[in-house]
């Protein structure tokens, strides 16, 4: 019985589509006002004064170090950007305040105030023994217990954006990727929305571990241009969270994006410039029936900002998310330091916004509702430029990193060994599919359905999505038969989103989950490819291996089946570029199964490379489970005479010249399947080499750039001396794959070329 | 308090920024975030502000000048206040342009201060381009078979081929290796690893252990047969006399002197503490006679002749591993005294390789006195671009027919060698018999001592 059927028939009645309307600086409250409401004690309301500064503080000081006028680190010269978001420190601290201390944010290349606010709002909450577990070098009283934690927090920020081990992410990100996963900040993003679609799979986690957090998601007016957004918009809007597919599980993702709007993205002009909209939370109406509850408010003042967050959290906790919330703000500075300002704004602009300063104007507010006297706000004021003084000199004299590690965690060496309650407790909604074997035989396709089923039998953290993956079991059918039995929390098709499809992954894996996503053809793969490539491959090393992405990518090659050049590239080698990333191609369903099981497992990025041409390959498999450990080659067939190395449908025709050269002139050839790229197997490889003294290297890929020359390359520095003959690589014709049967022929390689090649060294 | 204004980093990339326009002016006030002056960067004009309150106290950088980032340009603080007296940083320079060479002069100051070309027979001349033929193109051979030769001990040299193209494969070298008995092969451990090391094909080597098993003693046999790159002064020698050889030709006239009354003589003078020598005396022949023959004090290229007025005679003199010619110049203005001097002084710098390069050119003609080294006759190659050069061999008693009677007389054979292409027979006899009689002639002698 299928799940759910579409029955949806023409109606042409003509009515009228309402977008209903959005509500602008709707908050009158005063800071009286919301002390008389009890919505926030006097000790908050100078907490939010106090991170303000501390904020403007920290980015004066950016800003005067390059003119090496901060005298705490005089001598100090700083290196690295200077996006200071001066003038937006309400947002920053509005919005921190308005979630809950151990809820989610991610932020962006302007994220010094974000990443600030998160820490102390975070801090501020912590229980002493937290405190001491957070600062354990310091052994003072505990009534100086958060003083010290606030100023070790200022330390590892400056300590982050000078480089230095300590920093939060051991000065291997630096500002435009801080992050400190351990009070919920997923990261700044340098990727200009980059961040969007990590919180909205956050968020997804947070839906689907059902913790009752909320991810405050913020990103700048320019961001809200690029299709990662607008993806993620979509993503998080998505009907079936929140209507019947949804069962008795029906919760909105609960996301909040808040716009940083500032009017300008570097310098061009959101407004009456780059965009079609007066005002950018109309976005909102694109993607949803009740346009996200978005709203405009002042982001000037820092408790409109906090009060809306606030309310937009209250309701992602019913499952009422996504939220959008444009927050009208300034940034004082131009984009860097570099950057004159004259060319595209006006000093009469810049006055009055300084006018409505936040700090100011939330000052005054103190003052008048007698919060704080003058000399009050001196003090503070005092308390916050001595402890960023502090900070900030031990942090330029603090220990830069060893440069004998410029690429330690690259990678992690941890995987899944043991799945902790209650992960380790999975429901099936209906049983199994049935998984024909022959005589011991699956074919390639259900080799990776059996490797699904057992880990998410394994471990309810592994999730499945992409394109039409759920009810019709995806373009391959590789995962027929799986919604039925797991129910669609775990399996659900995601719209045409390549980039949201792999970023979002990234976000639900900073959340400690272990999303299986798959894009049906790898070409597909370039859509995403910051998501893949900027985003799963780098945080890793760009979190100081603070974080583990945990994630696989199964994407599918085409090619052969007259498909033309858009769905038939075999694009491993782009990918195993990319540091950070695995990248395996399995060959056989032997291998498709125990590899996709240790992909799942692993804590690395796993790009799972297959292919359409082996989906009906049969081979002997084990019901068992097992596991092939990922980087590490297999010798498919034992030969003296010469080495075939390959990987993927390739390792196919290498057998099939193997028989070929042996029947027709008694040559020995020893196939080498790879299976894996990233992390790769070179020792077997030369091994092989070694015995034989000549080589062949073959993929269904064009040779141009083709991972084919790194093998080819590494032979030749590490076994020069054993080759008896160059290393011939056999690759498709140089060029893009045709429609035409003719064509496509000769444009793929065959078991003839790499025989030829072989005989052409013989 | 007086606040330094810094020229700030603005740019990653930025090294240095010119102050296009200073807004403030000494004395005046600024206050904090005012616009103190404005820079050029590689990108735009951008303007600083002031991070203080105060006067202007003094600008150290005016407008125009390319200033490094960091570095100072100005003084903030309160009237009156004393500026730290700071120079201006030097403004930053433009790419350094490198120091214009004078190809000429280095070359003299390296030929002057390498001491190997002091030692060449004449200064260097270039190598004709054939020295250096074109390399041939490379047998090409595979690193497996080249590694198996090399732990083989074996060359490639004459393995033929039959891989891709012809290169050599690792199944040609063993087949090689078996159609040369390489299995049969006897050799001890530490003979196989000294040709290893010093790379030696033991199939070229004969063994002269039991049933022909190769020793260490054979590999070194081998190794000191293996041609030797030859040394510098020797290439020099073989270009020239080589060149001399093919453009001058040669021929020899030979007399035999008569040197027994002047060998007394020269005792006679020796008692009395003049010690001249045998080469002495001929040198100062040679010369008297020169003046006598301009010819033979010519030199030619082979469609021109030279005469030179002056004689330098040059005075071939052997080394270790090599010959010198140092050059006696104006031989023909010096008294024996003198030329006896010169000698020792030029013998002298030959042996300890002290002569410098104008003590070894310009020579006119050449005196080879072999007469040391007991032999009774040789020639003598000229040195190019003389027209002549004379062998004298050593001094041997001899019988001869003196008015009808034979006698016992201290004979020395000299021998001329001239370039025929400036020289006829009839002169070289002249010349030669003129050097004869001066040395035969006792009176001369005693009129130059
Ligand atoms: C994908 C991408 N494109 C371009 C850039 C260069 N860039 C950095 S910040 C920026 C402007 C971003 O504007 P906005 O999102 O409004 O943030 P703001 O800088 O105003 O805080 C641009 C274009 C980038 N970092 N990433
Ligand atoms: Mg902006």
């Amino acid at each position: 019985m299928p799940n759910y059927l579409s029955n949806r028939k023409p109606d042409f009645t003509p009515h009228k589509i309402n977008c209903g309307s959005i509500m602008a600086y709707q908050f009158k409250g005063t800071l009286k006002d919301e002390l008389a409401a009890k919505h926030l004690t006097k000790a908050r309301a100078i907490d939010l004064l106090e991170d303000m500064l501390v904020i403007r503080e920290f980015e004066e000081m950016i800003v005067k170090l390059r003119s090496g006028a901060y005298a705490p680190c005089a001598g100090y010269d700083y290196r690295g950007p200077t996006h200071v978001s001066i003038g937006q420190e309400a947002a920053s601290v509005g919005g921190c305040y308005g979630i809950d201390a151990p809820d989610y944010i991610t932020s962006t290349h302007r994220g010094h105030g974000d990443s600030i606010a998160k820490g102390c709002v975070a801090i501020r909450a912590m229980s002493n023994e937290e405190l001491r577990a957070r600062v354990p070098a310091f052994k003072g009283k505990d009534a100086d217990l958060l003083e010290a934690a606030l100023e070790d927090h200022i330390y590892k920020t400056a300590a982050e954006l000078f480089g230095k081990e300590d920093g939060y992410c051991r000065g291997r990100g630096g500002g435009m990727h801080i992050a400190d996963f351990t009070v919920g900040h997923l990261g700044a993003n340098a990727i200009v929305g980059g961040g969007v679609p990590i919180s909205t799979g956050a968020a997804m986690a947070c839906r689907y571990l059902e913790n009752d957090r909320v991810v405050c998601c913020f990103a700048g007016d320019g961001a809200y241009a690029n299709g990662i957004v607008l993806e993620s918009l979509n993503w998080a809007a998505m009907q079936q969270f929140t209507n019947a597919l949804a069962k008795d599980k029906k919760f909105g993702i609960p996301i909040i994006f808040l716009i940083l709007n500032n009017h300008y993205g570097m310098t061009h002009r959101t407004d009456d410039e780059v965009m079609g909209v007066s005002s950018m939370a109309r976005r909102a109406a694109g993607f949803a029936d009740n346009n996200m509850h978005a709203e405009v408010v002042n982001g000037m003042d820092v408790l409109a900002v906090r009060e809306a967050v606030n309310r937009a959290a209250d309701g992602c906790r019913k499952g009422e998310g996504p939220f959008l919330i444009e927050v009208n703000t300034y940034r004082y500075y131009g984009h860097s330091l570099s950057d004159p300002r004259n060319e595209y704004r006006t000093k009469e602009e810049e006055e009055a916004w300084k006018v409505v300063d936040p700090i100011t104007t939330f000052s005054q507010q103190l003052l008048d509702a007698k919060v704080l006297s003058k000399k009050g706000l001196e003090e503070v004021i005092k308390r916050v430029q001595d402890r960023n003084a502090r900070a900030c000199s031990r942090a330029a004299k603090a220990a830069d990193p060893d440069p004998a590690d410029v690429i330690k965690y690259m990678y992690t060496d941890t995987s899944s060994v043991e799945v902790p309650a209650p992960h380790n407790q999975v429901k099936l909604v209906k049983a199994l599919p049935e998984i024909k074997r022959v005589d011991g035989q699956l074919t390639y396709r259900d080799a990776i359905k059996e490797a699904m089923i057992q880990e998410m039998l394994r471990d309810n953290r592994v999730f499945f999505y992409g394109e039409d993956v759920a009810d019709y079991g995806g373009a391959f059918k590789a995962t027929k038969g799986l919604l039925e039995a797991f129910g669609r929390r775990r399996i659900f098709n995601s719209p045409i989103s390549e980039a949201a499809i792999c970023s979002t992954a990234v976000g639900a894996a900073m959340l400690g989950l272990r999303p299986v996503v798959e894009l049906m053809y790898m070409d597909f793969a370039l859509m995403a490819g910051d998501a893949i490539s900027n985003q799963a491959a780098k945080w890793h090393y760009m979190s100081g291996a603070r974080a583990e992405i945990a994630l696989v990518i199964r994407a599918s090659v085409g090619g052969g089946k007259g498909y033309g050049g858009q769905h038939s590239q075999t694009l491993e080698s782009v990918f195993a570029h990319i540091p950070g990333l695995y990248v395996v191609y399995p060959s056989t369903p032997h291998d498709a199964k125990g590899m996709l099981k240790a992909a799942i497992r692993n804590n690395n990025p796993v790009l799972f490379v297959e292919s359409q041409l082996l989906y009906g390959v049969k081979g002997p498999v084990s019901e068992d489970d097992y596991l092939i450990p990922l980087g590490v080659a297999d010798v498919k067939r034992v030969g003296s005479d010469i080495s075939l190395v390959a990987w993927g449908p390739a390792v196919l025709d290498a057998l099939k010249a193997a028989d070929q050269l042996m029947t027709d002139h008694k040559i020995s050839a020893e196939v080498v399947d790879l299976r894996s790229l990233v992390p790769l197997d070179m020792e077997t490889v030369l091994t092989s080499v070694r015995k034989t003294g000549k080589c062949v290297v073959a993929s269904q890929a064009i040779s141009i750039g083709s991972f084919t020359g790194e093998i080819a390359s590494n032979i030749m520095r590490e076994a020069f001396d054993d080759l008896d003959a160059p290393v011939i690589r056999v690759g498709a014709k140089d060029g893009i794959a045709p429609q035409a049967l003719c064509l496509e022929q000769v444009f793929l390689p065959t078991a003839d070329d790499i025989y030829k090649a072989a005989l052409s060294i013989l | 308090m007086v606040n330094a204004i810094i020229m700030p980093k603005l740019n990653q990339s930025e090294d240095d920024c010119i102050i296009v326009k200073w807004r403030v002016k000494p004395g005046d006030k600024v206050k904090k975030n005012e616009i103190l002056f404005e820079i050029e960067t590689e990108k735009a004009v951008l303007e600083v502000e002031s991070f203080y309150d105060g006067t202007l106290l003094k600008i150290v950088v005016p407008e125009g000048v390319a200033t490094p980032v960091n570095a100072t340009v100005a003084w903030v603080g309160e009237p009156g206040e004393k500026v730290p007296d700071v120079a201006p940083p030097p403004p930053a320079a433009a790419a350094p342009i490198p120091a214009p060479v004078a190809p000429a002069a280095t070359k003299t100051q390296t030929a002057a201060a390498a001491p190997v070309a002091a030692v060449a027979v004449t200064a260097p001349v270039p190598f004709p381009s054939a020295a250096a033929p074109a390399p041939a193109r490379r047998q090409a051979v595979s690193p497996r078979a080249r590694a198996l030769a090399r732990n083989s001990a074996v060359s490639t040299d004459s393995i033929r081929g039959t891989g891709p193209g012809g290169r050599v494969v690792e199944k040609d070298v063993r087949a090689y290796l078996d159609s040369k008995g390489y299995g049969q092969l006897r050799i001890t451990p530490a003979a196989k690893a000294l040709a290893l090391r010093e790379k030696v094909d033991i199939l070229t080597v004969r063994g002269t252990g039991d049933s022909g098993r190769i020793m260490t003693g054979d590999i070194e046999r081998s190794l000191r047969e293996r041609p030797r790159a030859l040394s510098k002064m020797r290439q020099i020698i073989a270009q020239r006399l080589t060149q001399s050889v093919v453009t001058a030709p040669h021929f020899f006239v030979t007399v035999p002197v008569d040197m027994t009354d002047l060998l007394k003589f020269r005792h006679v003078l020796k008692t009395r503490g003049a010690p001249f020598s045998v080469t002495d005396f001929v040198l100062e022949s040679v010369a008297l006679s020169l003046v006598e023959f301009p010819a033979m004090n010519s030199s030619t290229d082979g469609k021109t002749a030279r005469w030179h007025s002056a004689v330098h005679l040059g005075m071939a003199t052997s080394l270790e591993d090599g010959l010198v010619v140092p050059v006696i110049r104006n031989a023909q203005d010096l008294s024996l005294a003198e030329l006896h001097a010169a000698v020792v002084a030029l013998a002298g710098k030959a042996r300890d390789g002290k002569l410098l390069p104008d003590e070894m050119t310009g020579s006119t003609f050449t005196v080879s006195n072999m007469g040391m080294l007991n032999i009774e006759n040789f020639t003598a190659i000229i040195n190019p671009g003389e027209s002549g050069i004379l062998a004298v061999s050593s001094t041997v008693q001899t019988p001869v027919v003196r008015d009808g009677r034979i006698v016992v007389r201290e004979v020395m054979k000299i021998t001329l060698s001239s370039d025929h292409r400036l020289i006829d027979g009839a002169v070289a006899a002249r010349f030669v018999n003129a050097i004869k009689s001066k040395l035969e002639d006792i009176n001369l002698w005693k009129s130059l001592t």
